[in-house]
Formats: structure tokens, C-alpha cells, sequence
């Protein structure tokens, strides 16, 4: 297949970029608003192109402990899920996170708590970015703000997953993953032979192939020192990560007297209130840090030099927020809106938020 | 006679196994595990699997068992070994994937994810070890714990009224059309060792042979977590556990 320009939904487009990465197993169990990822590969077969493995598993459990499997023979594998069905995985994905394997998640966020609603959210801002599951573990999260971007995230979250053998989330909105935009899939690469990922993955359990020593893949150890330096090499993994990987977008924040901080497709609403305000006479800049996780504290601090104040745009009680505080250091007001329940604010009431909570203050 | 003429390689008649480890084990003496370990060591080795055998361990007594078989080994959170051997298994068709799996991971925390895997047709190996006692966290109730045995938290007898019925997973196993072979083992005595041995071997071929899954439940003794000598262990597992859990296949097709 070739570089192609389609018209489709965030989820299908995610379905059709793990084809085209060349990703070698999707592991899922359906819910809203995420079901499309799997319908589209049980759609597109793709086990009869490019060999890659497919299966609606009996839960969300045994869906990321399949990709927890895959993943610890080498294979590139992945799973998609929304909220709830994330609460679920966390026990997996810090097995995943301890035993340093590279995965591939999607959560597509819906409002909680709870069953809560199949509408839009961003209220997993605390469980993905600061942990979820149980110990001290981290992982990398991408927040797409375009369908585009949900495309090149599963091949930046592969080679991420790879680079650091740590898990990856792609954390979108409901919005981004339920509606449809333009979008380039990438030309096909091939999946890696099992040479390939014999030579790559050279701790992979895939059998003792040539009778190698035998590999073992585990986050277990007793011996309390032992594991005290498991837990170093993970963080010093998560310094590495920190120092080398955060991604964000700056929107004319160079000449503006106030910042909006967003992320996902937040972050457009609020580029859209940015050209508003600017009607207005109010000049905003818009910050929409794409790692959430490694988190772009230097470049909003960098950002809020010389400005009035930042509103923090989310579709929750605030939680993204707290990390924006900590950026800037009190050192002008932070104030947050949001939207909760799955309605998503207008570009009009993100200005006028921004007028009465920072610029008429 | 000199011993020197004795020790000589055309007398030898037993000797470890070669895919088991030169390590000391963790198991109490009298335990069940040791013994179910050495057949599979046994079984991987004679059918030439050991760049193909892949091994998921468990949570409980047998966490470890990594240590012990020279073979690639995926540990598992509690339960959930099924999963992880169904996509290993999935993703290298040319692998061979067994778990291991104790009566808590079989048949509490991970019934969803075994009988998910063996309904399915997983072409995997389930071997599952059965002594009706958590003995990793110190002797509490199992699913499989028979009606009036005590245990730490079945202190005066498990009751029917609190603790419901103990559970014929590998009946109900038998009863999933994905599931091929299952037969019910024992590794007390030495012809129930060799017949052991032959049904780990028939559910490695049908592994091999994409026949779909197979159950290999060993019916095994906890002395610890009975608070039993191994012999009286053994006693007692054929009078109790034996009517509840008879020996021999449930399904062969």
C-alpha cells in the first residue's frame, strides 16, 4: 500500500495506521467511543496482508495481558480501550511498565466517574499521566489533537515503545477518536521478521532459539536491594525519557499578553477562541503540550514569561492544571475552565471564560 | 565390587533432567510442584521443544517456576497466564506455549481468562496443579477446597452456607469445545509419574498439532498447607481428594 489520502473517523484511522506501521498484534474488547478500532481491523483483515494477528479478547483484563504477552516475545502489539475499560488494563499496564516491555495503548476518553457517560472527556488526565496501576512507574502519553495526528502517534508510539522498551499511550479525547478529517496514512511498512526481532529484542521470550540462554520476563523480585535497582533503572529510563522526549506546539505565544494551556482537541477549540480574542483586542497564545507525560514544564514556564495570566482549558474538574502551577511556580494567576458530563465548550465560552476568570480580574 | 564399577554410563538409570536448573528449589519437602516440574523439564527435552517451549508462570507457590525450567519463561500477573500464552502463542504459531497454573489461578482470579483460552482452542498446554489450598500465602481456602477441610480462612471447615461448593473446573474444561484433551494426573506414586508423563507428552503434541487446547490437572498435596506429614499427605489426598477429583482422562479426541 501506498502514502493515501482519506477521509475517516479517528478510531478507523488508528486501525489502518497499525496496518500500515506494520504492527504485528491488536488485542481489544469493545466499548464506546473507541469500538471502531477493532471493528475496522476485524473489517480489513489484515492477518491475510500483512500477517498481522487480530482478537476481540473476553475483557479488557485479558486484552492488555495479551499485549502484555505479545509484547514479552518481541512483537509489536498493541490494544485500544476507553476509560473504564483503561481502569481495567492498569494492573497490566504496570506489569507491562515493570518487566519494561513495549506497548502500544489507546485510551479514548469518555466521561466518569464510574459507567459515567459515552461523551467526550479528558478526565484521565491523572490516572494515564500519573500512574493508574500500582508502583512507581511512568509512561510515555501522547495527546493527538487531529485525526492526522492519531495516525503518526502509532508510529511515534511504536518507535517510543521500542526505544525506551516502556509503554505508550496515546491519550485522545472522545472528539478525536469519533470524528472524521482528512487524513495521509502512511505507505506500508513491512512487519519485522522473526530474525529482526530475535536480533532487536534480544530479552523477547520466543523460544531458546540456537538453545540461547533462556530469557525470563518478569517484574518480581524479593531481594530488596535487587529490586531497589530495578526500580533505579526505571527512573533513570524516565529521566532519559524527560530529558530527550517532550513534544509540544506554541501558537502565537511570542507577542501575547495572556496563555490558554490545552491539550487534544481542547487545544483547537481554543485556537479558534485565540482568533476571537484577537478580534477583541486580546492577544492569546496557545501551549498545547503533545507529551503529557514527559510534561513540557520549561516550555510553559518559557511560555508564561511576561504574561498576564494562563487559563487552563479542560474537558474535567481541572487535573492538567496542577502540572501548568507547577511550571510556572505562582508566579502569575492560573485559573482553569472546563466543561464536565461530555459537553464540549464553544470558542465563545472559552473567551469569555478567559475574560472574566483572568483578563477582567 | 568397587563403586567406581558400578557409576558407569551403561548403568545409569535415572539422572536430572537436562532443561532442570542446578538450582535448590523453594518448594517444602513433600510438595507436588518438584515432581510436575521434572515431567515437564522431561517432556520438553525428549521432544526435541526446547527452542520451541515457552513457559507462563503463576502467581503462588510456583512464581519461581522460571527458575527451575531452562526454558523461556513469560511471568504472569495472578490469572492471567492464559492471555499472555494465548498471544505469545498467536504471534509465534511455531512456539510451543504452556502455563502453569495453581487452583487460584485457574480457578478463581483467572476462570475468565482459562476457560476464554481453552474456549477459543487455544493450541497451548494447560497444566494445572491442584492441592484445593492457597500454600503460597499461607494455607487459605481454594476454590477447589473440598467441603469440611480446614484452612486459615476456612478455619472450623469449609461450609457449604459460606463457602459454596468447590469448583470442577476441569469439568467444566472438558465441556468447552476448544479443548481437545484433558485428564485429571497424580505424581504421588511411581506409576502415576509415568502416567503423568504420558499425558503431559500427548498435550505437548497436540500443542504441536494445532489440535487445540489441552488440561493436564495434577492432583497434588500441600503437606504445609494441610499441616500433614508428606506421607500422611499423600494418604489423605487419595481418601479425600481422589472421590472428588478422580484420576484419568475427562476428554481424548
Amino acid at each position: 500500500m501506498t502514502e493515501e489520502v482519506r477521509l475517516m473517523k479517528g478510531n478507523e484511522a488508528i486501525a489502518h495506521a497499525a496496518i500500515r506501521y506494520g504492527c504485528d498484534g491488536y488485542f481489544g474488547y469493545p466499548i464506546t467511543p473507541q469500538s471502531e478500532v477493532l471493528e475496522t481491523l476485524e473489517e480489513e483483515m489484515p492477518w491475510e496482508t500483512t500477517g498481522m494477528t487480530v482478537l476481540q479478547a473476553e475483557s479488557e483484563l485479558a486484552a492488555i495481558n495479551m499485549v502484555y504477552g505479545g509484547a514479552a516475545t518481541g512483537k509489536a502489539v498493541m490494544t485500544s480501550s476507553s476509560s473504564p475499560g483503561i481502569s481495567l488494563m492498569c494492573e497490566g499496564i504496570s506489569y507491562i511498565a515493570g518487566a519494561s516491555l513495549p506497548a502500544l495503548i489507546l485510551n479514548v476518553m469518555r466521561g466518569g466517574p464510574g459507567l459515567g457517560t459515552i461523551q467526550p472527556s479528558q478526565a484521565d488526565y491523572f490516572q494515564c499521566c500519573k500512574g493508574g496501576g500500582h508502583g512507581d512507574y511512568r509512561m510515555i502519553v501522547l495527546a493527538p489533537g487531529s485525526v492526522q495526528e492519531m495516525v503518526d502517534f502509532v508510529g511515534l508510539g511504536f518507535d517510543l515503545a521500542f526505544k525506551y522498551t516502556n509503554p505508550v499511550m496515546i491519550l485522545a479525547d472522545g472528539i478525536v477518536g469519533q470524528m472524521m478529517e482528512k487524513v495521509v496514512l502512511p505507505e506500508q511498512r513491512p512487519r519485522r521478521t522473526e530474525e529482526e526481532i530475535r536480533l532487536q529484542c534480544p530479552w523477547a521470550c520466543n523460544g531458546r532459539k540456537g538453545l540461547r540462554k533462556h530469557n525470563v520476563v518478569t517484574s518480581l523480585e524479593l531481594e530488596p536491594s535487587v529490586m531497589e535497582e530495578v526500580n533505579n533503572r526505571l527512573q533513570a529510563r524516565y529521566r532519559e525519557i524527560e530529558e530527550n522526549e517532550i513534544r509540544y506546539e506554541e501558537i502565537g505565544t511570542d507577542d501575547a499578553d495572556y496563555l490558554i494551556v490545552a491539550f487534544g482537541t481542547i487545544a483547537r477549540i481554543s485556537d479558534k477562541a485565540r482568533e476571537l480574542a484577537a478580534e477583541q483586542g486580546i492577544k492569546v497564545g496557545i501551549l498545547r503540550p503533545i507529551t503529557l507525560w514527559p510534561f513540557p514544564y520549561e516550555a510553559i514556564e518559557k511560555a508564561a514569561k511576561g504574561k498576564k495570566g494562563i487559563l487552563v482549558v479542560e474537558l474535567n474538574a481541572g487535573q492538567m492544571i496542577e502540572d501548568v502551577r507547577l511550571a510556572v511556580h505562582d508566579s502569575l494567576p492560573v485559573e482553569h475552565f472546563g466543561r464536565l458530563g461530555g459537553i464540549i465548550p464553544s470558542p465563545d465560552e472559552v473567551v469569555r471564560a478567559l475574560k472574566e476568570k483572568i483578563v477582567n480580574k | 565390587m568397587n563403586i567406581e564399577d558400578i557409576i558407569k554410563e551403561e548403568n545409569k538409570v535415572y539422572s536430572k533432567p537436562e532443561l532442570m536448573q542446578p538450582v535448590h528449589m523453594h518448594y517444602c519437602p513433600g510438595c507436588s510442584h518438584g515432581v510436575v516440574h521434572k515431567l515437564i523439564a522431561e517432556v520438553i527435552a525428549e521432544m526435541g521443544l526446547t527452542e520451541k517451549a515457552v513457559g507462563v508462570s503463576p502467581v503462588g507457590c510456583a512464581v519461581f517456576a522460571y527458575n527451575y525450567i531452562d526454558v523461556d519463561w513469560i511471568e504472569a500477573a495472578h490469572g492471567r497466564a492464559p492471555a499472555i500464552a494465548t498471544a505469545a502463542s498467536r504471534l509465534w504459531p511455531d512456539n510451543v506455549l504452556f502455563t502453569y497454573q495453581g487452583d487460584g489461578d485457574m480457578s478463581a482470579i483467572g476462570t475468565a481468562e482459562s476457560i476464554h483460552a481453552a474456549n477459543r482452542g487455544e493450541n497451548i498446554v494447560m497444566v494445572f496443579v491442584n492441592n484445593a489450598i492457597y500454600g503460597m500465602t499461607g494455607g487459605q481456602m481454594a476454590p477447589t477446597t473440598l467441603l469440611g477441610q480446614k484452612t486459615a480462612t476456612t478455619p472450623y471447615g469449609r461450609r457449604v452456607d459460606l463457602n459454596g461448593y468447590p469448583l470442577e473446573i476441569t469439568e467444566l474444561m472438558a465441556k468447552l469445545d476448544g479443548t481437545c484433551y484433558v485428564t485429571r494426573q497424580s505424581v504421588h506414586k511411581p506409576a502415576n509419574v509415568r502416567k503423568a508423563k504420558a499425558a503431559l507428552k500427548k498435550a505437548f503434541e497436540n500443542a504441536i498439532n494445532k489440535r487445540g487446547t489441552s488440561v493436564v490437572e495434577f492432583v497434588s498435596t500441600c503437606n504445609s498447607g494441610w499441616k500433614m506429614s508428606p506421607e500422611k499427605a499423600n494418604i489423605w489426598m487419595e481418601e479425600n481428594m481422589f472421590p472428588k477429583y478422580p484420576l484419568g482422562d475427562l476428554k481424548n479426541v
